[in-house]
């Protein structure tokens, strides 16, 4: 409802503000260049984070101070505090990262924003900013057109950086001709008054802009011509930083558990240390002007002394807050709580795959690696189920013969009803996740993504055989044909053989286990097939079993077959960490079992 | 010098060239390693062996590990014959 007001809202001030004053229509314009910018600035930013940016992120992060030297030094490269949001919550949306370590990222990004004040004070200002964003606008749109992927990065940074600069200049140039008509600082209110009144316009203003970098970046450009005064300046400030915080809370109703805890962090943060910095507003100032004089700052150099007021405030909510972070964790995990709860006999739903992952490739791809083996969870459920063991007894290192005896339960599991709630809506899921990810990938990154939604089909394929193959498992298990009945736990035992096989792949980093694994379950595949191995014929022509039995039994094995080769191919794809030729194929397991090509 | 030529050069001096084949080639070695030390307690294990059915798993284990090695050991050979190559 807001938003449907707020958007025509915004549009006749506007109008009329252009109306009233072509001044205003510069300074808006200046705004609106400004963000175009930092869009600009974000895009050429994402060219590069197709690996590097995460590498660094991932390793970099592991402890706290690291997590905000991170955040800080992200920021104040890319001077776009969003953008570092917007990368945080995607990794922890995509569960690269934790909770704690995004906290510290975020807290880090908020005092990396304040070197954007710094730099504006400090050079924006004093300089004609517009000589040097004209070369880098004409320099970046050519890289722009180029169709190698880093130029076109450093390209779109180039632009970015020239459209900001452009928009500063802008600003500036329309405050100094608004104050000749309008004097702004005429509307100045003193006081505690006049500090929440101009709070509640740094917040209205950065929720309009959606960025509070452009709104501390106007607040200067209005302070360096005398349009607003230094005192509501900072109140100014305090509202950005508040402000702030709801474009992050809106942003991240699209995103996962975690990443709506990410903005309740940043949201609680924000809020407190504004609180916080209200409550002790003449201490602060009065720090201001300490760190001021001992710098060197002029008494009359409200900008810079406004660049040094946000850095505080900003630093000091930090430390504040380091203490805080593990109950802070605590806390919004207490009280934002998922909304779809799973529970037995109910429909599992995806627990990775969402908008905020859909940001970069390579967060997409994890997102999608972490729900494979999640329908991987549900596959090895209902596989064992059907089998009718139990999946304690497969990731235990009980004897397979003792395995097998011990049955899951007397009745037949009904593997259609786990299907459609626990396996169907996830694979649609990620299927469909795929095909929207696949259009900002790379063609190696759709490679992995292709084999990702083999493993996925091979997955589901392997449950489906185990339905067929469950119908005679229960009759001839309990068979008085001894013959057939230790055919049918020979298939169960050889299956739950391969799937403890596949946990341990699953679960281990040892290179050297996994390829002798895989190898070893190849192997076994070929060798005991009845089939090919000649043990079928043998039951037949001793008439051992019935016809019917035959039959069944030569139609099951292809299944479980079937089922041992899709799970091995899943596994391959899905946790191998082999390198790519060392993996055997079947001319290799030809040769094995030929007993050739060996040392 | 052209661009392309100065590029070269640098990549060369830097040692960054082939930085896939030369990840390759460690990652394989490494596995080599591994799979030797596993080859040579197999061997002991199978002295030890004493019931049929485990010697039997153990020496198609064996065999298996063989092939491997000697998998990578080709795999290890190529990739030295190519750098070699481009080295000329």
């Amino acid at each position: 409802m807001l938003r449907r007001i707020l958007l025509p809202t915004i549009l006749v001030l506007l109008g009329y503000g252009f109306w009233v004053s072509p001044d205003f229509k510069e300074i808006a314009a200046g705004v609106s260049i400004f963000l175009f910018g930092m869009l600009t600035l974000e895009e050429g930013f994402k060219v590069f984070s197709g690996g590097t940016l995460e590498k660094i992120l991932q390793k970099s992060t592991d402890k706290l101070y690291k997590s905000i030297s991170f955040g800080f030094v992200a920021t104040a490269i890319m001077q776009s505090s969003s953008l570092v949001s917007v990368l945080t919550i995607s990794f922890i949306g995509a569960g690269l990262i934790g909770l704690t370590q995004g906290i510290g990222i975020i807290l880090g990004a908020n005092i990396g924003t304040t070197t954007g004040a710094w730099l504006m004070a400090g050079f924006g200002l004093k300089v004609k900013i517009s000589a040097y964003a004209m070369p880098m606008l004409a320099f970046g749109v050519i890289l722009i057109f180029q169709k190698a992927k880093s130029l076109k990065g450093v390209g779109f940074i180039l632009a970015g950086l020239g459209f900001l600069f452009l928009g500063i200049h802008y600003m500036k140039d329309g405050f100094e001709a608004f104050k000749a008509t309008v004097d702004l600082a005429s509307f100045a209110v003193d006081g505690f008054k006049g500090l929440l009144i101009f709070i509640g316009v740094g917040i209205l203003a950065t929720v309009v802009m959606q960025s509070s970098h452009a709104t501390i970046v106007l607040i200067l450009a209005a302070l360096s011509v005398g349009q607003i005064t230094y005192e509501n300046a900072l109140a100014l400030t305090i509202g950005a930083n508040i402000g702030t915080t709801i474009t992050a809370v809106i942003g991240s109703l699209s995103s996962n558990i975690d990443g709506k805890r990410l903005a309740g962090a940043h949201f609680v943060f924000n809020v407190v240390t504004a609180l916080v910095a209200i409550a002790i507003m003449d201490q602060i100032m009065y720090v201001v002007e300490v760190i001021s004089e001992s710098i060197g700052i002029a008494n009359d150099n409200h900008t810079l002394k406004l660049a040094v007021f946000d850095s505080l405030f900003k630093v000091m909510g930090v430390v504040l807050f380091i203490p805080f972070i593990n109950k802070l964790v605590t806390f919004l995990t207490k009280t934002i709580k998922p909304t779809k709860t799973r529970l037995d006999g109910e429909y599992d739903n995806v627990r990775y795959l969402n908008d905020s992952v859909l940001e970069l490739p390579s967060t997409s791809l994890a997102a999608i690696i972490l729900e494979t083996r999640h329908l991987y969870d549900n596959s090895f459920e209902i596989i064992t189920h059907g089998l009718n063991i139990k999946r304690s007894n497969i990731i235990s290192s009980m004897p397979l013969d003792e395995v097998v005896k011990d049955l899951y339960s007397e009745h037949a599991v009904d593997i259609d009803e786990f299907y459609n709630k626990r396996i169907k809506g996830i694979y649609g899921e990620i299927i469909d996740f795929s095909t929207k990810s696949q259009s900002q990938m790379s063609p190696e990154d759709i490679e992995v993504l292709y084999k990702l939604k083999l493993a996925n089909r091979d997955m589901v394929e392997a449950v489906k055989d185990t339905k067929q193959l469950q119908k005679n498992l229960l009759k001839y298990s309990n068979c008085t044909n001894h013959h057939i009945k230790e055919q049918y736990d020979k298939i169960r035992k050889d299956l739950a053989g391969l799937l403890r096989d596949i946990n341990i792949i699953a679960t281990t980093n040892e290179d050297d286990v996994i390829l002798l694994l895989l190898s070893k379950a190849k192997v076994h595949t070929e060798k005991y097939d009845i089939l090919a191995n000649g043990t079928l014929d043998n039951l037949i022509r001793k008439g051992l079993v019935t016809n019917e039995m035959a039959t069944s039994l030569m139609n099951d094995s292809a299944y479980a077959y079937d089922i041992s080769k899709n799970l091995i191919d899943m596994a391959e794809i899905t946790f191998s960490t082999v390198n790519e030729e060392m993996l055997m194929d079947s001319d290799d397991v030809k040769s094995i079992l030929d007993k050739k090509d060996i040392a | 010098m052209s661009f392309k030529k100065f590029l070269k050069s640098v990549i060369t001096s830097l040692e960054l060239g082939d930085y896939k084949v030369e990840g390759k080639k460690k990652a394989i070695k490494d596995l080599l390693k591994k799979l030797n030390r596993r080859k040579q307690n197999l061997k002991k294990s199978l002295e030890k062996a004493s019931e049929k059915k485990q010697q039997k798993e153990l020496k198609e284990e064996l065999e298996i590990l063989s092939f491997e090695i000697k998998k990578g050991k080709k795999i290890l050979y190529k990739l030295y014959a190519k750098n070699k190559k481009k080295d000329k």
